[in-house]
């Protein structure tokens, strides 16, 4: 009997097409007249904003809080780095070619760095295994004068950018190997401490949360693993001082001059050997 | 049941494995966050432990438990055989395969970029591409619960569908729309930027399509809680859903409204105007709607059950339901943390009160307790109530049940309500260590370790939980016959097309996501925006 009596489904589907659609499409007129027309309106004129641009900032056309002009000081500030991380310059990096960059590194690099990146003395960074862009970027740096060395200095200056990224791109291509097979447990736990967790009370970052591969830290932070220990020793003590002064916003400096020359020299002896 | 019980169980199995590691790990998050745990672990294992939690709480344990449900609803309550068996284990394979392939880089220490893919922070391929296969054996999950309710439909023309499949067949409709934000963004952004085929990546346009998938996949995961509630709850209270229609509409609401409104998860994000953002927060307030639909509508089918039971004057019926049923004590303590979790809900999505709360413990704490206390309690009263037809066994008795579920709420409570606390005093999220030496964060400490002690019950109560599911496996009792799902009071002889099927409601959700979110992701190509460096976590 209920079935006789129920109605046709088609007879039932209309009202339910026009009703619900009704309904979805007014919820969202009303969104659209309260979002952007009446609230941004009615808010902007209260800030002196007039009601096109209220709505056009609504609707994301317009950026909410225009730039201004910055009053330019009097001694602009000069960037440490030259080195810009556009998608042209990681674009040369992920272009580099190690087989060029050998031919090259016989040339100029080996006597130093080895043909494997393992370096001649302790005083010279292993670079094997080292991050491109890490390389490319002190290369860079040597190059306009950010950083100065006595050799590499002129080496720098004497390559063009894609040569200094297929230079970078071979020694990065070569294996890690332990030339100074210290083990990370012979560490004290102090040392370990401020590799893993830093020292909050000094504001001390770890050292691990951008010096290992793949954690957190900008594109041109080099891997340490496997160093000099005079190497990182002499780098920690020049940004101490100020003498290095090519990272961006100063980060080593502020790191290194908080550091006691006896934590300087564990956290040396700690990166002679691999990564955990 | 037609020869689903191993490919259902096969699926629970892997689901509850995820759980109980996902369990342990996030038990110890707490304790190295907590002051106890201050000299434990180092933030790289943190970070990858959390990320080892996320993805098997949120990918794998629903996921799989998901599927393995909807097979069982599909048989169940269709009454047919399923369609294409062979298609349900290729994609269980698809999926499992998918699951270690993920799984692999983050214990490698190659994927510590948590379950969010928020490029350019980028973790291995095998990462992207193992979740890639979890989804895309979803996929022909959606499909066979598609197929098998057009055909039952061929065969029973004019009938309704039966309400636990009609939910089910929504959540499948709904997963498509909702995985294509996600799967957009893996295909053509994030896998690109992981094999290192380009170096830079539009983070706003990652994050606009994350937010497409964000907030339905919650209601994925959710549905399934919505369906115990309708179709089993009522039955195990020994009375009547009140009505049919009601979940009808509840499931089509969720269809509508869970995909047009994921930005409000970006109401701190710059790259879209405040119109946008104004427009979804609206449509999120819609969702309200089929939850206050779902309490009016069980409460008054519990109160039915009440009332046959003997229950007299106002609330008389309350105590004459039959709380010993682990079914029924579940939506019970559902319903308390739903109540807890939807106000910490509702001032997420207000504009004002997100900026204050948006970085901070207080979401960590909501999302655990509506997921993990609301939805995932019933994901155990589900189990419960289904393992004796997969297993063809009884449980021996109820009480250890029943503690399970009680020390899951306790835990949840006494984990999230001080987690909410820290959240609004400030404690940010996302970190893996906090320094107590401070003074400031020192005063957190005792609420941290109470946390911790809440964490440990939820630990006890997960170990309960995987033994007392094992034990029935054992269990010398056969399974007692009674029927599953409940009837209604006024059983639906017809309805409406458009409460029988998804055509109409899949128009309208095409309509709502072209205006909600058509013109905030064209103007990504409108207008390039900056571009963000790559950064490869392996």
């Amino acid at each position: 009997m209920a079935d006789a009596s129920a109605p046709e489904p088609r007879v039932l589907d209309q009202p339910w097409r026009i009703w619900a659609s009704v309904a979805v499409l007014g919820i969202v007129l009303s969104g659209v007249v309260l979002g952007i027309l009446i609230i941004p309106v009615v808010q902007g004129r209260g800030d002196g904003i007039d009601a096109y641009t209220a709505i056009c900032r609504a609707l994301g056309i317009l950026p909410g809080s225009p730039a201004r002009q910055q009053v330019p000081d009097r001694t602009p500030p000069t960037p440490v780095s030259q080195v810009v991380w556009t998608p042209a310059v990681l674009q040369i990096l992920a272009d580099a070619k190690p087989e060029r960059g050998l031919a090259k590194a016989q040339e100029v690099c080996v006597a130093c760095h080895g043909e494997q990146g393992v370096s001649a003395t302790p005083e010279y960074p292993n670079l094997a295994g080292q991050s491109g862009a890490a390389i490319y970027k002190q290369l860079n740096d040597y190059r306009t004068g950010s950083r100065t060395h006595q050799l590499m200095t002129d080496v720098a200056k004497a390559l063009d950018e894609a040569t200094l990224a297929d230079i970078a791109a071979y020694y990065a291509a070569q294996p890690k190997r332990n030339p100074n097979p210290a083990t990370l447990a012979d560490s004290p736990p102090a040392i370990v401490r401020l590799v893993e967790l830093g020292d909050p009370s000094r504001n001390i970052p770890p050292c691990a949360a951008c010096h290992r591969p793949g954690s957190g830290g900008p594109i041109e932070t080099p891997i340490l693993a496997e160093q000099g220990k005079e190497y990182i020793v002499a780098q920690l003590k020049m940004y101490a001082t100020g003498e290095r002064r090519n990272d961006v916003y100063g980060r080593m400096r502020t790191i290194a001059a908080k550091l006691t020359p006896a934590e300087i020299d564990g956290l040396a002896t700690y990166y002679r050997a691999g990564f955990r | 049941m037609r020869n689903v019980e191993r490919l259902c169980l096969a699926h629970f199995w892997v689901a509850f494995a995820a759980f109980l590691a996902a369990a342990l790990l996030g038990t110890w998050q707490m304790w190295v966050r907590s002051p106890l745990g201050a000299d434990i672990g180092t933030p790289g294992q943190y970070f990858m432990s959390v990320t080892a939690h996320g993805v098997s709480m949120a990918y794998v344990l629903t996921t799989f438990f998901i599927m393995g449900f909807g097979y069982f609803v599909a048989v169940t309550a269709l009454g047919r055989p399923l369609p294409g068996k062979l298609w349900a284990w290729i994609a269980f394979w698809m999926a499992l395969v998918g699951v270690v392939m993920t799984v692999v880089p983050i214990a490698m220490g190659q994927a510590s970029v948590l379950y969010t893919f928020y490029p350019p922070l980028t973790a291995s391929p095998w990462f992207y591409i193992g979740l890639v296969l979890v989804v895309a054996g979803s996929w022909i999950w959606c499909v066979l619960m598609l197929v098998a309710m057009r055909e039952w439909k061929r065969e029973n023309p004019g009938r309704p569908v039966p309400l636990a499949m009609f939910g089910t067949v929504a959540n499948a409709v709904m997963w498509l729309w909702t995985t294509v934000g996600v799967a957009a963004e893996l295909l053509f952004q994030v896998i690109p930027a992981s094999l290192g085929l380009v170096q830079t990546v539009d983070a706003g346009l990652a994050r606009t399509l994350f937010s497409w998938t964000l907030h339905a996949i919650v209601y994925f995961w959710l549905i399934p809680a919505y369906i115990a509630f309708y179709t089993i709850v009522p039955r195990a209270a020994g009375g009547r859903l009140y009505s049919d229609t009601m979940g009808r509409l509840t499931f089509i609401l969720f269809l509508l409204y869970s995909l047009p409104v994921g930005m409000h998860h970006l109401l701190m994000d710059p790259e879209h105007g405040n119109g946008w953002k104004f427009i979804q927060v609206l449509l999120t307030a819609f969702v309200s709607a089929p939850t206050l639909l779902t309490i009016f509508t069980i409460t008054a089918s519990l109160e039915i059950a009440g009332r046959l039971r003997g229950g007299r004057g106002l609330f008389g019926w309350i105590a004459a339901l039959p709380w010993e049923r682990p079914a029924v004590l579940a939506t019970g303590l559902a319903f308390v943390m739903l109540g807890f979790g939807g106000f910490g809900g509702l001032i997420n999505m207000a504009y004002g009160m997100n900026a204050m709360v948006h970085n901070t413990s207080w979401i960590t704490a909501h999302f655990h307790l509506i997921f993990g206390g609301s939805v995932v309690i019933m994901y155990f009263a589900i189990a419960y109530e289904i393992w004796p037809r997969l297993t063809g066994r009884e449980h021996a008795s109820l009480a250890p049940l029943r503690l399970q579920l009680w020390l899951w709420f306790i835990g949840m409570m006494v984990m999230t309500l001080p987690w909410h606390w820290l959240g609004l005093q400030g404690q940010w999220r996302r970190v893996a260590n906090f320094n107590y030496a401070d003074p400031i964060i020192a005063g957190w400490g005792p609420l941290v370790i109470v946390s911790f002690v809440g964490g440990l019950v939820l630990l006890a109560s997960a170990l309960l939980f995987v033994r007392n599911l094992a034990v029935l496996h054992g269990s010398p009792l056969p399974a007692l016959h009674r029927p599953m799902y409940a009837l209604a009071v006024d059983p639906p002889r017809r309805v409406p097309a458009a409460l029988n099927g998804f055509g109409l409601w899949n128009v309208l959700v095409l309509v709502l996501m072209l205006l909600a979110y058509g013109y905030p992701i064209a103007q990504f190509v409108i207008t390039p925006s900056p571009t963000a460096i790559v950064h490869r976590t392996y």
